[in-house]
């Protein structure tokens, strides 16, 4: 009893001292932001959400459907090669496309004087615009024997490849082009995360006699492995949603060879006008991206640092 | 629920209700339909379509042309707005009540608009202006209803003929001034193009839709259909379209004249076109415009033929632009937005110093004089224009001899009305197939695809 009392005041004296510390204009000032953010962070999703139970073309008045457009876009017969495309794109990009900057970030830091000069011409592809950097590997990429591509093919006796023509082709060249688009961005995160080495494990693995391969293997992943799982995650979610390679690089073709589940969602959306089918895949893309992610985080608990 | 929260939500709904109720009225011609037409009478109409900021020679001209037909007009106000027709947000203007009272929009629209009563029908205005005789007969169909009521005004037809290289075809030996009239000898000519140059011989139009709009166009000249005449059925799995396919296959495969580039928009193939690099290519005459203009083509490398036919003339796919006019307007203000319409598109093909004034603007502004199209009105009307305007013709006309032949002798086929965009979709990837696997399938191919589009079209 005297305690739930003191417990009593003490929570009042708590509003009180909170009320007196200018808490409620803190609420006032917070308010704003709060509401902007659920509205439109959140809306377009809980939006979106709604839409995937209904027959809606943003026209007419909608209309509840249930589980029908889950059903019509899983029976979809182009959603296991969509699927199956998205899964081969993801796993190329984790093979070719993960090693890539982490190798250029130790590389870079093992640069005393020069390593900005590095820094910057891996950043460079960065700041390209993506639409731009597309057109661009479009030339590298023409199929005739006077391609950019080709033309060195050639100097080594190689008969000239089809590239984005190909069906067996088109995707690793998309891979390619969006590991040289996205590695120096990620080259960046890692650098930062390396400058956190401390410096002591260095020289201690130095005195130890180890050379630089086995410094990277015993000092520089061990330490910097929580961003490495991190950046893994990371990726994945953003290889289960490429969009723009395809799109702009071969429109889906040839034949499907690179159609991809938002490439699908695009379509259901823009060229149908079937939001409900659209919105109805992409929920189901983002289930699949949580449990992706929860599944990950429990598998790499073990190695995680934190 | 409460018993004043299940009240509040059936007024609610009954609000809704209302709402909806009222605003599907608005989609039927308004309520004076039945009045007599007052000529004199003060009337004020929107005009979408206004030039943006970005043309300042375009707003001056289309300012000058309200100022004029308002003064030829007095009891008329023009109001002007930048809205013009987006296949992505049209149908929630129309739903929504915001068009002007006179817009353009593509002849996809009108066979899904008009039984939906979202045109008005202006049959009888369009003789009080005058403007009847004048339209073409075979264009009008695609604004007509079964009854032969008129919905729409088309200004701007296009059909799909055969874009050539002329300097290519000298290069192989063949004559420039003859184009191919029939598929063997497309496929007889890209072989010896390809043979003789090296460049491609033939390219097709593959991606983002256009494969499909393609392989339609080229069954329609083959006599076959893609869809049926209700739009619930797909018609495509028979021997025209397979016909194309294979010699789409036969090109790519047996002769290898086609280059290697299977991917292509409607863009990129008119850039590598007006580099050379292709010899002939399915085309509407206005890829002229883009390859000299955009891409730097010499004008006098380009031809342009007739649409290859097979088996009898069958006829080509046509599409273009019409003026519609606002569903809610008022018998006054049809015949005012259908004055607006003859003093913009018309006039100047029935006034000779309209029609060398608008060349000459045309010119000033680095566009095209003469370039053939199709006429949105009657034959004889057209060629007494042509001729007003032929001493300032900037395009070489006689490279188009065999498309200008066939807009008179080939019949105007339009595109799919059911879903077309996604018929063309689903099709895309049977093109591609067939230019980058020797192996292709194409009755699977077929059966696939139409099994795919039945389900959408009933969808």
């Amino acid at each position: 009893m005297a305690l739930s009392i003191r417990n009593d005041a003490q929570s009042r004296r708590g509003l009180l001292t909170w009320y007196r510390s200018g808490g409620l204009s803190a609420i006032f000032f917070a308010l704003p932001l709060v509401l902007i953010f659920l509205y439109f962070s959140w809306g377009p999703i809980v939006r979106g959400l709604v839409l995937s139970f209904q027959k809606n073309n943003l026209v007419t008045t909608p209309e509840w459907v249930g589980w029908s457009n889950f059903s019509y876009v899983l029976a979809d017969p182009q959603l296991p090669q969509a699927t199956l495309n998205t899964l081969y794109f993801a796993v190329l990009a984790l093979i070719f496309g993960f090693p890539v900057p982490l190798f250029l970030a130790v590389f870079i830091s093992e640069l005393r004087t020069t390593g900005w000069l590095y820094n910057v011409l891996s950043y460079l592809p960065a700041v390209v615009p993506p639409v731009a950097a597309i057109l661009l590997w479009k030339f590298f990429y023409d199929p005739s024997g006077t391609g950019v591509f080709n033309t060195i093919l050639g100097w080594f006796g190689i008969d000239p490849l089809s590239w984005l023509n190909s069906p067996n082709l088109a995707m690793p060249a998309i891979v390619l082009e969006a590991t040289w688009a996205g590695a120096g961005a990620t080259a960046i995160i890692y650098l930062a995360a390396l400058t956190g080495v401390r410096t002591e494990l260095y020289e201690a693995a130095e005195l130890d006699g180890a050379g630089i391969w086995s410094r990277v293997w015993h000092v520089t992943l061990p330490q910097i492995r929580g961003i490495i799982l991190i950046m893994m995650l990371l990726q994945l979610i953003g290889t289960f949603q490429v969009f723009t390679e395809p799109f702009l690089f071969t429109g889906g073709g040839p034949d499907n060879a690179t159609t991809t589940i938002l490439l699908l969602i695009y379509r259901y959306a823009f060229i149908n006008g079937d939001f409900g089918a659209a919105t109805a895949l992409s929920v189901l893309l983002a289930g699949v991206l949580c449990v992706l992610s929860v599944v990950y985080h429990f598998l790499t608990r073990r190695w995680s640092t934190t | 629920m409460t018993r004043t929260a299940r009240c509040a939500a059936a007024l609610t709904s009954a609000a809704l209700l209302l709402t909806a109720a009222a605003c599907a009225d608005g989609t039927t011609p308004a309520a004076d339909s039945g009045g007599a037409v007052d000529q004199s009478a003060p009337v004020t109409i929107t005009i979408g379509d206004r030039p943006t900021p970005d043309k300042p020679n375009d707003i001056a001209a289309f300012d000058r042309n309200v100022k004029k037909f308002m003064t030829e007009n007095p009891n008329i106000t023009v109001k002007s707005t930048e809205t013009k027709w987006d296949a992505q947000t049209f149908q929630a203007q129309v739903a929504g009540g915001s068009l002007p009272t006179v817009m353009n929009i593509s002849f996809t629209e009108p066979a899904n608009m008009i039984p939906n009563k979202q045109l008005p029908d202006i049959t009888d205005e369009l003789k009080l202006v005058d403007l009847t005789k004048d339209l073409n007969p075979q264009t009008l169909k695609i604004v007509q209803d079964d009854a032969g009521r008129i919905y729409g005004v088309p200004i701007d037809v296009f059909s799909v003929g055969l874009a050539y290289n002329r300097a290519l075809f000298t290069q192989a030996g063949l004559d420039p001034d003859k184009p191919p009239a029939n598929w063997d000898e497309v496929r007889q000519y890209a072989k010896q193009i390809t043979e003789k140059t090296g460049k491609a011989g033939y390219a097709q139009l593959t991606k983002d839709n256009t494969g499909g709009w393609m392989l339609t166009t080229m069954t329609y000249s083959l006599g076959g259909t893609v869809q049926s005449q209700d739009g619930k059925k797909s018609t495509f799995n028979d021997a025209p379209t397979k016909k194309a396919l294979q010699l789409l296959k036969d090109m790519r495969w047996t002769d290898n004249a086609m280059g290697s580039n299977f991917l292509y928009n409607q863009e990129e193939i008119r850039q590598d076109f007006a580099a050379g690099k292709i010899g002939m290519v399915l085309q509407a005459p206005d890829a002229y415009d883009m390859a000299v203009k955009n891409f730097g083509m010499k004008p006098a490398d380009y031809g342009h033929g007739a649409l290859p036919q097979d088996g009898g003339p069958h006829g080509t796919l046509t599409g273009g632009s019409l003026k519609m006019i606002n569903p809610k307007a008022s018998k006054n203000e049809i015949v005012a937005a259908l004055k607006w319409i003859k003093s913009q598109d018309f006039d100047k093909y029935t006034n000779e110093q309209l029609a060398v004034q608008n060349a000459k603007e045309t010119i000033a502004d680095k566009g095209f004089v003469g370039r053939p199209g199709i006429t949105p009105l009657s034959q004889a009307t057209y060629d007494q224009y042509n001729k007003w305007r032929e001493p300032y013709s900037n395009v070489p006309v006689k490279q188009f001899q065999g498309y200008i032949d066939s807009t008179t002798s080939l019949k105007l086929l339009p595109e799919p009305s059911n879903k077309g965009q996604e018929v063309y979709a689903l099709l895309d990837p049977v093109v591609q197939q067939v230019l980058t696997k020797k192996d292709a399938d194409i009755d699977k191919l077929l059966t696939d695809a139409a099994s795919k589009i039945d389900a959408r079209l009933a969808r």
